[in-house]
């Protein structure tokens, strides 16, 4: 063994690793300042700090742009824009999510120094997950998000609704993680190697010695990344961990963990289970007969159908907001079951359009419940009349997510449903199963709108509702990407286009 | 490929063979005196106090969670300490700085009172909050002592 040599790469990678050792420095920087700081006066600081921490990542994960993709740690990491376009998904997310978080009253008067601490480490976690290539890192980068979510999801103790939250995504997490560990552990068994670019290199020959286990541990793995993005059969957690976590970490987790999580599985299948095409340079096989994409292309059916049709009976807008965050994970991987870059565009296209539309709804949710105390559909009666600001917005919001124009979910959906097209008709059933579906939200999400808007409120509740001042400046620089990339989308379009680059290996 | 699992099939019925063998020989051979010293439970030869039914108090619980860090602390400074002439001095910056972070969460559990032995408030002793349980525990210890020297 020589040691100096696996070191000197070690070093070499370091100076590629300053967004996550920034994210450690504010994590450290959360923990001192909560220890030698007085409680009360301290909150406001910390959200600061969180905040600043999360800002200056991002500067430094911006200027990683011009750097040339590369193997980081052994083989541990990459560094390549398809990392840095989650990266900054990422840290906009958690921007987001501070913000809510200091804006809500949910967390008043709690001590918030461990939450913020979590939350940061929570990003780390993903941003691990977004550019681990080895079997092994990518388990620990799960788990250092898992774990941080279980915790954040509990937040808040004397609530019974908010620890069962975080029990059960606890035991599922840990359920599904097992699955998917046995999962590696027959790769490993069947190729002898952990490393996803010698994995690629030397499945073809497990496949047609082992067909049937090759197929299993896929089978396995997918049961860990189908957990992270809460997809058919592996959903069960997200309603009752949506319904009981803080509203700001639901919207968080809706949208953080769950792009961290097609990150994982689109870089897993991309660069350790399929080989690119001979034939054109933008279209991937899968290796050997190990049919994955349709295995993939029915877990998207189930999961939209499914979410859908369980959120139209749903009374709670935070659980049926929950459903439908399942629903967009079966969109979303329509994408991922083409293999063409096509489709891999249109799913990132969609993460940045549903990160940008979910945020906005749960930000309404927040609104609301601050105000009425109640996020029951039954209590929304009528606050198009009170609170017209964000009853306008959660329209807007709404009508994104069921994918009209012009708004950018539409656009979302229209790149999605074009990739399988232009596939061929081996998915068309899979696009016509897609539209359908949005057809069926529409109705459960116009539901709300019909309480907001169509319902008078009861003379006793008939007084406006003071929403704060800065709720209706976040609802606003929210609703202005929604509408201006609806109209005019070409420049997240090409930045998304250029984030189709994935490091290739160097076996 | 199914004739693969033939030898761990034929091994699982042979482990599984081998132990119900050894019990069904023992249990035909035994000599069998039951006594009730046999059933006490067993705490290194002394005689028993009380039921081994005992709840632990919670407060360990908080302290095990806190021993984990050290824990943890060991698992990577062994191997360290194992190869460290030739990682050198860099290892040992990296180290320090992964001390240092895990004080850094010893400093958090102590300023947050995770380490204070929080101590009941009824009386000085238990013994005066609750003399009955000691005369019931007493009682029940007299009796093993009977049925043991029995």
């Amino acid at each position: 063994m020589e040691f100096s040599h696996f070191l000197q790469i070690n070093l070499a990678s370091l100076p590629y690793f300053i967004p996550e050792l920034m994210l450690v420095a504010t994590l450290l920087a959360l923990i001192i300042i909560d220890l030698v700081m007085k409680k009360p006066s301290s909150s406001g600081w910390l959200a600061v700090v969180a905040l600043a921490g999360v800002l200056i990542t991002l500067i430094t994960v911006v200027n990683q742009y011009n750097l040339d993709s590369r193997s980081l740690f052994n083989g541990m990491l990459v560094l390549d824009h398809f990392s840095l376009f989650f990266k900054v998904l990422f840290l906009l997310a958690a921007s987001l999510a501070i913000l809510f978080s200091m804006a809500s009253i949910e967390l008043a008067g709690r001590p918030v120094g461990e939450y913020f601490t979590l939350l940061i480490a929570l990003v780390l976690g993903m941003f691990l997950m977004a550019a681990s290539t080895n079997l092994i890192m990518i388990y620990i980068s799960i788990e250092l998000v898992s774990i941080s979510s279980f915790v954040l999801a509990a937040y808040i103790k004397r609530a019974t609704r908010s620890s069962e939250a975080g029990l059960k995504y606890a035991i599922y997490g840990a359920f599904s993680s097992g699955l998917m560990l046995y999962g590696f552990s027959l790769l490993y068994g069947l190729t002898g190697t952990l490393d996803l670019y010698q994995l690629a290199n030397l499945l073809s020959d497990a496949v047609a010695q082992n067909p049937l286990v090759v197929f299993l541990a896929v089978l396995f793995i997918l049961a860990g990344f189908g957990y992270k993005i809460a997809a058919v059969p592996f959903h069960f957690w997200a309603p009752d961990v949506y319904e009981g976590a803080p509203t700001p970490m639901t919207a968080f987790f809706s949208v953080g963990p769950k792009a961290a999580g097609f990150a994982l599985l689109i870089r897993f299948f991309v660069s350790g289970m399929s080989q690119p095409s001979l034939v054109e340079s933008t279209v991937w096989q899968a290796i050997g007969n190990v049919n994955w994409p349709q295995l993939l292309a029915v877990i998207s059916a189930a999961t939209m159908t499914l979410g859908n049709l369980i959120a139209l009976v749903q009374n709670n807008v935070k659980r049926l907001l929950a459903y439908s965050s399942i629903a967009h994970a079966g969109y979303a991987l329509m994408g991922t079951v083409v293999l063409t870059q096509e489709g891999y565009f249109a799913t990132l296209f969609y993460l940045v359009a549903y990160y940008l539309m979910n945020m906005g709804a749960f930000l309404v949710v927040i609104v609301f419940q601050d105000l009425i105390g109640s996020e029951k559909i039954d209590d929304y009666r009528g606050l198009g009349y009170r609170a017209p600001l964000p009853a306008v917005a959660m329209g807007l919001f709404l009508f994104s997510l069921t994918g009209l124009p012009p708004t950018v979910g539409f656009i979302g959906k229209f790149y999605l449903f074009a990739a399988l097209i232009k596939a061929g008709e081996q998915y068309y059933w899979l696009a016509v199963v897609g539209v359908l579906n949005s057809v069926v939200s529409l109705y459960y999400y116009v539901k709300i709108m019909k309480y907001m808007f169509l319902d008078r409120p009861s003379e006793e509740k008939a007084t406006a509702l003071p929403v704060a001042f800065g709720m209706n400046i976040m609802l606003i620089v929210l609703m202005v990407p929604i509408l201006l990339f609806g109209l005019y989308w070409a420049p997240l379009q090409e930045f998304t286009r250029n984030s189709i680059q994935f490091f290739t290996g160097v076996f | 490929m199914l004739l693969h699992f033939a030898a761990p099939f034929i091994f699982v019925i042979v482990a599984a063979a081998f132990i119900a063998l050894n019990l069904l020989i023992s249990r035909l051979l035994q000599p069998r005196v039951p006594s009730a010293g046999k059933n006490t439970t067993y705490e290194c030869g002394e005689i028993p106090i009380g039921s081994s039914w005992v709840q632990f108090n919670i407060r360990f619980y908080v302290i095990t969670l806190i021993f984990v860090i050290f824990d943890v602390e060991i698992v990577f400074l062994v191997p360290w300490a194992v190869v460290f002439k030739d990682l050198g001095w860099f290892a040992f910056v990296e180290v320090v700085i992964f001390v240092f972070i895990l004080l850094v969460g010893l400093a958090y559990a102590w300023r947050k009172g995770d380490l204070e032995w929080d101590k009941p408030e009824t009386g000085k002793f238990a013994r005066d909050a609750a003399p009955q349980l000691f005369e019931e525990v007493g009682t029940e210890r007299q009796q093993t002592v009977q049925e043991v020297t029995l």
